[in-house]
């Protein structure tokens, strides 16, 4: 039979489609109930949770937008800042790791990457002191400064990786070239970095945006509050109101799932390329 | 000017010496190809010269300036590597353009530069590309543009061609070979495996062994009168051949015998007193012959082997003397022999080198009358 030898193959192909949609359904389906509920009224949420909205309402989400909108500029500007500090310093501080003479560099490395173990609970009570001190508590500067400090160890990892893999040649080439080290990170390593850096880019948008600790216990004011705070006080708020909470959710969760599908392409490259070869 | 001068140049890594003092000097517009075995420390002597490694002791000038602690790019220097390091991200015309745009050129001479570099390359029609839609041999003649743009007084090659295939590497060289022409007032160092390459195209060739210097010469002249056995054997492809021998007679000919005792009549001249020294015989494989009727007979053997090249062929031959090692003997492709024939071959006497038991070559009196 000549059938015979195609036939085993397109099984395995099709039980592996059937796995990977199932797969799929079980991320997409939760998140896809949630969107829809926004459109549904509180009381159709209970009585007939599977099924389509009755009527395509927009209300919820009109209430859920206005009741949000503080939340979301302050998330926004948390996330912008700190994503912008955390990879810049993250980037120089990998140049310096991997380019430059230390001594005792591994230490150095030791100590920068070290920061990756600190766990934030451990760390709270002091921070709450330190911040009360600088006088920034309950301030956006608090949030920046806490990501940026929390996230630059593991970002460094990242870039400290890619760039090893850089070829040294090219350093070389530059300097022969008359560059200083500075235009030889800006004009060459810089750009050669480009994958790794919008990996690390949106990975910290990914964890400041979601971040929940830190924002509830360095945060009160409404008007300093992020997102993921922000969802929690609107539903113990409108605790019975799950439309408007869900149709919340979904705006708040709505930038994240964007920019992820738009950059996955290079984000997975850039993590794929430091680790591989 | 643009003579390079090494007084006792050492290199070590921590505690690692890799160069031994290295006393080289090198002319304005001279072209030196450094060859030696992998790991003898053409590279780091080369990136020494070019400044990316620091010298750890002694003296390096350029001109009449002492250049030990100048910056890799105010040294008049430009460098290809041997990976080509072109900019990835760059076109080639920004790849060439880098330095000069460091160095704050206005645009319209960068510009010119650039294109007249491109011309003498033939690189164009690629001024738009991106490195990585070249060609291996496209990419070569990019990282050689870009060296040329910057006008340097020293030119270093790393093993330029190593990366190419066998014809692009012969077509290259020849054009190597063209831009030094054009360029009579720069001074060019080269580092390579390849003896032909360097054979070919240097003026003198600095043979490096273990981080030292073994000699320094114009190619014929290391080729004819290798100054130890080492040069001798790296320098000639097939290498020449070396048989172990003691000096049995001394006179105007002198006698010697071979580790199986066959006895050499050859015109060198040994002293009395050299009597029972131990020396090397080399004999270069083509240097060789199978006698003829009128010859002196100088060996006798079995073949082992026949390499045929086309043109030559090369004969592994057996005759005793180097136990391990077959002479090797080139005759042209036309001679008509066979596995396991026993040849008589010959040699014109004036060709043996002799070396002393250090493998130091030993001054004969032909050698000397003829002025070397
Ligand atoms: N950065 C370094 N640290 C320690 N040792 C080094 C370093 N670079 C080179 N060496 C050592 O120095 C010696 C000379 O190296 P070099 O690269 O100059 O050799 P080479 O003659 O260029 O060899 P090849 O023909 O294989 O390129 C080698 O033994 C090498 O192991
Ligand atoms: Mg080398």
């Amino acid at each position: 039979m000549t059938g015979g030898h195609r036939f085993w193959p397109s099984v395995t192909k099709a039980m592996l489609w059937a796995f990977l949609c199932a797969m799929g359904l079980l991320v997409i389906y939760p998140l896809f109930w949630m969107g829809l509920g926004g459109f549904k009224s509180n009381s159709q949420i209970f009585s007939d949770p599977f099924a389509l909205p009755e009527s395509w309402s927009f209300a919820n989400y009109l209430t859920a937008w206005q009741a949000t909108q503080g939340y979301m500029v302050s998330s926004l500007l948390v996330t912008l800042i700190s994503t912008l500090t955390t990879v810049t310093i993250s980037a120089w501080t990998a140049f310096g790791l991997t380019r430059t003479e230390i001594p005792g560099k591994p230490l150095v490395v030791g100590i920068v990457l070290g920061g990756m173990m600190l766990s934030p609970t451990v760390a709270l009570v002091p921070l709450v002191r330190m911040l009360q001190d600088y006088g920034i508590y309950d301030t956006h500067a608090a949030l920046i400064l806490l990501y940026t400090a929390f996230r630059v160890p593991f970002t460094t990892f990242l870039i400290r990786a890619y760039m090893l893999d850089l070829p040294r040649d090219l350093d070389e080439a530059a300097m022969m070239d008359g560059a200083s080290p500075g235009q030889i990170f800006r004009k060459v390593i810089l750009p050669l970095c480009q994958p790794i850096l919008i990996s690390c880019v949106v990975l910290h948008i990914l964890f400041a945006w979601n971040e929940y600790l830190f924002a509830m216990i360095f945060t009160n004011s409404p008007g300093v509050q992020t997102l993921p705070v922000g969802l929690t006080s609107m539903m113990s708020k409108q605790g019975t109101n799950f439309a408007a909470v869900f149709a919340a959710m979904t705006i708040s969760a709505l930038p994240i799932v964007i920019i992820f599908f738009l950059t996955q392409r290079y984000f997975i490259r850039g993590l794929t390329q430091g680790i591989g070869k | 000017m643009a003579n390079l001068t090494l007084r006792a140049v050492r290199k070590s890594y921590g505690t690692m010496p890799v160069l031994h003092g290295i006393d080289l000097d090198i002319a304005e517009g001279e072209f030196v190809a450094f060859v030696g075995p992998s790991g003898c420390g053409k590279s780091t002597l080369l990136r020494c010269i070019a400044g990316l490694e620091d010298i750890s002791s002694g003296e390096l000038r350029i001109g009449d300036i002492v250049m030990n602690h100048v910056a890799p790019a105010e040294r008049g220097i430009a460098m290809v590597f041997q990976s080509y390091a072109l900019y990835p991200h760059m076109t080639v015309f920004e790849n060439m353009a880098f330095g000069l745009r460091i160095a704050g050129r206005p645009k319209a001479e960068i510009t010119a530069r650039v294109h007249a570099a491109a011309e003498k390359l033939q690189l164009v029609p690629y001024l738009d590309r991106p490195p990585r839609a070249l060609s291996g041999g496209q990419r070569q003649r990019v990282a050689i543009g870009r060296a040329i743009v910057r006008d340097p007084q020293v030119f270093l090659f790393d093993e330029p061609l190593s990366n190419l295939d066998a014809a692009l590497r012969a077509a290259t060289r020849v054009e190597i070979a063209r831009l030094k022409k054009s360029m009579p007032g720069t001074t060019m160092i080269y580092v390579t495996h390849d003896q032909v390459e360097a054979m070919t195209l240097a003026d003198r060739i600095v043979v490096l062994r273990g981080g030292h210097i073994e000699q320094v010469g114009r190619p014929i002249e290391l080729y004819r009168n290798p100054a130890n056995l080492f040069v001798a054997g790296f320098i000639g492809s097939p290498a020449m051949n070396v048989l172990p021998a003691r000096v049995e007679h001394a006179g105007e000919r002198s006698v010697f015998r071979l580790a199986d005792e066959a006895l050499l009549h050859l015109p060198l001249q040994m002293s009395e007193s050299e009597v029972g020294r131990a020396v090397y015989l080399g004999i270069r494989p083509e240097d060789l012959r199978l006698a003829a009727e009128a010859d002196e007979p100088l060996l006798q053997g079995r073949i082992l082997l026949i390499e045929h090249l086309g043109e030559v062929q090369i004969l592994h031959v057996d005759v005793g003397a180097a136990k391990e090692t077959p002479l090797l003997v080139k005759v042209p492709g036309t001679t008509q022999l066979d596995e396991n024939m026993t040849v008589v071959l010959a040699a014109d006497p004036d060709s043996v080198r002799l070396f002393d038991a250090e493998g130091i070559a030993m001054r004969t009196l032909r050698a000397e009358s003829v002025g070397c």
